[in-house]
């Protein structure tokens, strides 16, 4: 398993929530800096996968590698 | 004839939203679908009005758009 970092322009508990909520529906292991803005997700799926999901959330996201 | 008859106005319902931002996402990015005409989301009232063409998207497809976007979305009065 790979942890993969991610960073999501999540402004308050409502952004991290639906965040948390799209991120379910994939079933990953994940964990979420709200005030850093980070997502950690842990998964051996393909890292656009795990981009084009938290992109659906509508907010700017980049892959900033594995930790 | 003011309006295109296939046009259709539908007020969705949204749970989750707690700031500006996540009413200026969801507005960017239905907004940005196609078929969509007008969009208004309110924090205050936890809805969001939509004006779209029945041609390309329906209120299903639309609370579905929603509901992926990770919030929760129920269809509840529908005007024409």
């Amino acid at each position: 398993m790979t942890t993969h970092e991610f960073f999501v322009d999540m402004t308050c508990e409502g952004c991290s929530g639906a965040v948390t909520r799209v991120l379910k529906k994939l079933d990953v292991k994940f964990d979420i800096d709200l005030p850093n803005k980070k997502v950690f997700i842990e998964s051996d799926k393909d890292t656009d996968v795990l981009l084009e999901t938290l992109k659906k959330t509508g907010k700017t996201v980049n892959y900033i590698g594995p930790k | 004839m003011a309006l295109k008859t296939n046009l259709f106005s539908v007020t969705l319902s949204v749970e989750g939203m707690t700031c500006g931002s996540c009413v200026q996402s969801i507005e960017q990015r239905i907004g940005g679908f196609p078929g969509v005409v007008r969009i208004k989301v309110s924090l205050e009232l936890k809805n969001a009005t939509v004006v779209f063409d029945q041609a390309l998207q329906s209120k299903e497809s639309l609370a579905e758009a929603i509901e992926d976007m990770g919030f929760e979305c129920t269809l509840t009065e529908t005007t024409t």
